[in-house]
């Protein structure tokens, strides 16, 4: 486990610097293609929401995955309190709090 | 040259305190996630992008595959070549040593503060941003290091629900078009989807990829 992890750290740490270094060491010229661009610009939004969505709406243990949809579910109303809070401009760090506070609040309750 | 660097420094302290508090609050989740603190403070300093390492460390504590978190940090920060097209041509007359070294500290924050003074930036005063936004990036997280071993019982306290928050909160921020919903939309049900279909967390990558991609070849590229 713990040799992993340093093995993972270094793999992540090459292949960011693959995003970073090769178009500034090549002292690339021109701007890239309208279409690339926009797919870089699109890829955030793509991959929040794969790495959220099932961190709320699934529930995981040693047989796998399964949906975890019930009103009784904490995340579910932590999830609706930061999406409302975010798209208001509230801070991110007050926004995230906020929904920590709410999950230990129903999980309390429970 | 030093009057830039300055300037970039000075420029940057308005974001210090908060990206300081964003590497303790993720030093601090990321021991409670069960890593050590030198590794977390190692791969804060190795891979130094933020949004990365905390889709990182809930992958590393269920015990995803390598392979697939190696592959995801790739996806997730694909971005950096749009700001490293648009940094490339103000650095023509830096010195060329340095380059790989500047390369590795690339960052949002330093990038769009550059971009926000001078079009095309200006590479000292990038430098001297970046300087300012590492420092206080890697001295929160060592703190968060320290403090986050404090909490005993974290999914009490609500904390292992701070890593979809954070995603779900920065995504809030950038749906600003129809087609933003939509793409947020059709990755998350997809992601839903591959997660109970195939072990492991090959999902994020996956529907992160195949969405945007498809989204980027239906929509049409805006003028640069």
């Amino acid at each position: 486990m713990r040799g992993d992890v340093w093995l993972v750290i270094g793999g992540m740490a090459v292949a960011t610097y693959l995003t970073r270094a090769p178009l500034l060491l090549a002292l690339a010229r021109r701007p890239l293609p309208p279409r690339l661009r926009l797919w870089l610009r699109l890829i955030p939004l793509a991959v929040l929401p794969a790495i959220a969505i099932p961190l709320v709406l699934l529930e995981r243990d040693g047989a796998g995955a399964r949906l975890a949809v019930a009103l009784a579910h904490p995340p579910l109303w932590g999830a609706a309190v930061v999406l409302a809070l975010a798209a208001l401009r509230v801070n991110l760090l007050v926004t995230v709090t906020l929904g920590v506070a709410v999950v230990a609040f129903l999980r309390a309750l429970a | 040259m030093p009057a830039l660097v300055r300037d970039g420094v000075v420029a940057s302290l308005a974001l210090v305190p908060s990206v300081f508090v964003y590497g303790t609050v993720f030093g601090g989740l990321a021991v409670q996630a069960g890593l050590l603190p030198l590794e977390v403070w190692g791969m804060s300093l190795l891979v130094f992008a933020g949004a990365s390492q905390f889709i990182a460390v809930p992958m590393l504590a269920a015990g995803a595959s390598p392979l697939a978190i190696v592959l995801t940090t790739y996806v997730v920060n694909m971005r950096h070549y749009l700001m490293a097209a648009t940094l490339a041509p103000s650095f023509r007359a830096f010195p060329r040593g340095w380059l790989p070294i500047v390369a590795h500290f690339v960052n949002d924050e330093s990038f769009a503060v550059a971009v926000a003074r001078s079009n095309p930036p200006e590479p000292w005063f990038f430098v001297g941003s970046a300087v300012a936004v590492s420092a206080s990036f890697l001295a929160g997280v060592a703190v968060g290091t320290q403090l986050g071993g404090l909490v005993a019982d974290p999914a009490r306290w609500g904390l292992d629900f701070a890593f979809p928050a954070v995603f779900l909160a920065l995504l809030a921020v950038q749906l600003r078009r129809p087609a933003d919903w939509v793409i947020a939309t059709v990755a998350g049900a997809l992601a839903v989807g591959i997660a109970l279909a195939l072990p492991g967390t090959w999902h994020i990558a996956l529907a992160g990829f195949a969405v945007s991609a498809l989204a980027a070849l239906v929509l049409s590229p805006e003028p640069a």
